[in-house]
């Protein structure tokens, strides 16, 4: 066959399987451990199946995913310096537990990213984490990467959030729980909400950021004092 | 007047990323406050004044002996209408108290194809004290309204802002007829050695888009109180024991710390509740305490005239 050598090459040249490794769920560094504020919601009782999941994770992806995480990946790709971003994160990330889990899988990610994808931007920004100059935030960790691996901008903001909605659907399967087939259908259907959020971020503007729901926010706050719980967040 | 914006910590950022200069009003601002409070004699007076077009501020009250001036600002024409834009600058030098409230609820009347703007640019000095209590926010049917209220402080600033948003007004009585809310508040720490972001609190409620009231928006409830304490003596305990306070309330709250920024820290505490008496009454449940502990002031009591 005489294209095989091309496609060889073009795989090996190419990001996809970086990519792949990149949004993995075994990816070590620690989503297992965050509910990121669904938690707080199966204790009311709000979210006890999958349909209530469902709508837990429409609105976290149409407000957190949205105006926090995917924001912050286009505002990198579109040049704003990562410590810009970083300090700004810090800000806006008020529910404290939230900001933690950010910077925790973030800087996880900094090692593992600096292990198998350095490069000069990744050494840059962790060398701003290490000295104390930055926090390190997941989505940006996650950005620097991506975006020193080649991959568009559209591709990362969705890969990055898509990602994030599976390791949040694992979670809530064990937490409920739910069956693994129901957690399938979760992730199918959530792949349209992660399509729409990927074309609202390319439209937002810098004073959208951050705009995240009361509800969600005030509901990562009381997990602060939740008294059984199986999350960090 | 200063331009409110991300403020210098984020210009580059403003200036990189602003992709609609169209949506920065350049026309004359409909209303004009600046006030600039400092000490004389003991107490805080206003070293500086000025007002033009559809905003004042009422003579200077002195509500207890405490040494802290209350100013009451008023909108003579009674609402926000749109492309309105209102300018307000406001400084406590050091060591001056200011408590800045409102005559009555900021109405937001309809704004076709437009939007009424508020600018606030709050400036604090060491050990100065602003309490920020307006009165609540009334968006009508078809209303846009945008407020961004930029802060600075000094480690030794003690800054306490509270605020309710209603779901508006309309003649058959639903809720959440208006257009758009955008309300932003980003609070800088100023120290030697820079201005750090400490917190950027932005909220965004656009009914017509989708559901806001239900699950992970505004949870089945209509109105949203927020309380903004920036201090160096906010601790953990402090927020647990507001968070202890909130319990007796008809209302489902969140109180949370900020990062420590140059030796202070923000609380910040959201609630959500089905009226505005009762989120003021929470709010003022906290604010009580602070006025009690901090300054040996008794709970606040404005009587609006």
């Amino acid at each position: 066959m005489p294209n095989t050598r091309t496609d060889a090459v073009a795989v090996a040249g190419g990001y996809q399987l970086a990519l792949q490794q990149l949004t993995d769920s075994a990816l070590p560094t620690g989503a297992f451990a965050h509910s990121l504020g669904f938690e707080t919601y199966i204790e009311r009782g709000l979210v006890h199946d999958e349909a209530s999941f469902g709508v837990w994770l429409s609105a976290f992806i149409e407000q957190q995913l949205t105006y926090s995480d995917g924001l912050a990946i286009r505002f990198l790709y579109d040049g704003v310096p990562v410590a810009e971003l970083d300090a700004l994160l810090t800000a806006q990330l008020l529910p404290r537990q939230l900001r933690e889990a950010s910077t925790k899988m973030g800087t996880r990610l900094l090692e593992i990213g600096s292990e198998v994808f350095p490069s000069g931007q990744l050494a840059e920004y962790r060398s701003l984490v290490t000295t104390g100059r930055a926090a390190g935030h997941q989505p940006l960790a996650f950005a620097v990467v991506a975006r020193s691996l080649g991959v568009p901008r559209t591709e990362a903001i969705a890969a990055y959030l898509f990602a994030a909605v599976t390791s949040l659907t694992q979670n809530a399967v064990r937490a409920i729980p739910l069956g693994q087939n129901a957690g399938q259908r979760l992730l199918r259907k959530a792949s349209d909400d992660v399509a729409a959020a990927v074309g609202r971020v390319g439209r937002l503007t810098p004073d959208d950021f951050g705009a995240v729901s009361p509800g969600l926010e005030i509901s990562q706050m009381r997990h602060e004092r939740q008294r059984a719980r199986m999350f960090m967040s | 007047m200063t331009a409110v914006g991300l403020g210098p910590a984020a210009s580059g950022f403003r200036q990189a990323q602003s992709p609609n200069p169209s949506v920065e009003p350049v026309e004359t601002p409909m209303g004009e406050l600046e006030l600039v409070v400092a000490v004389r004699g003991g107490r805080s007076v206003a070293a500086h004044q000025y007002h033009r077009g559809a905003l004042r501020i009422l003579r200077p009250h002195y509500l207890d002996d405490s040494g802290q001036v209350c100013y009451v600002m008023v909108n003579p024409g009674g609402a926000y209408l749109g492309a309105d834009l209102y300018v307000i600058d406001v400084e406590v030098g050091d060591g001056a108290k200011l408590l800045l409230t409102t005559q009555s609820a900021t109405k937001i009347y309809r704004t076709p194809g437009s939007f009424a703007e508020q600018r606030m640019t709050l400036r604090l000095g060491e050990g100065a004290q602003l309490e920020l209590a307006p009165d609540q926010l009334i968006a009508y049917r078809e209303a846009s309204y945008r407020q961004n209220t930029h802060i600075t402080v000094r480690p030794t600033s003690s800054l306490v802002m509270a605020e309710v948003v209603t779901p508006g007004w309309s003649p058959d009585g639903a809720s959440f007829r208006y257009e758009e809310l955008r309300l932003r508040n980003e609070i800088n720490v100023e120290t030697p050695a820079g201005t750090t972001m400490l917190a950027l609190d932005n909220l965004l409620i656009r009914p017509p888009l989708n559901d806001v009231t239900g699950m992970g928006f505004m949870e089945g409830f209509s109105h949203l109180g927020s309380l903004v304490v920036v201090d160096a003596r906010v601790d953990q305990a402090l927020a647990d024991e507001f968070h202890a306070l909130t319990a007796g309330h008809d209302a489902y709250t969140g109180v949370s710390l900020t990062a420590c920024v140059g030796g202070t820290t923000g609380l910040v505490l959201r609630s959500l509740s089905n009226s505005t008496e009762e989120l003021n009454r929470l709010l003022g449940t906290c604010t009580a305490l602070l006025r009690e502990r901090w300054y040996g002031q008794s709970p606040l009591n404005l009587r609006k005239y």
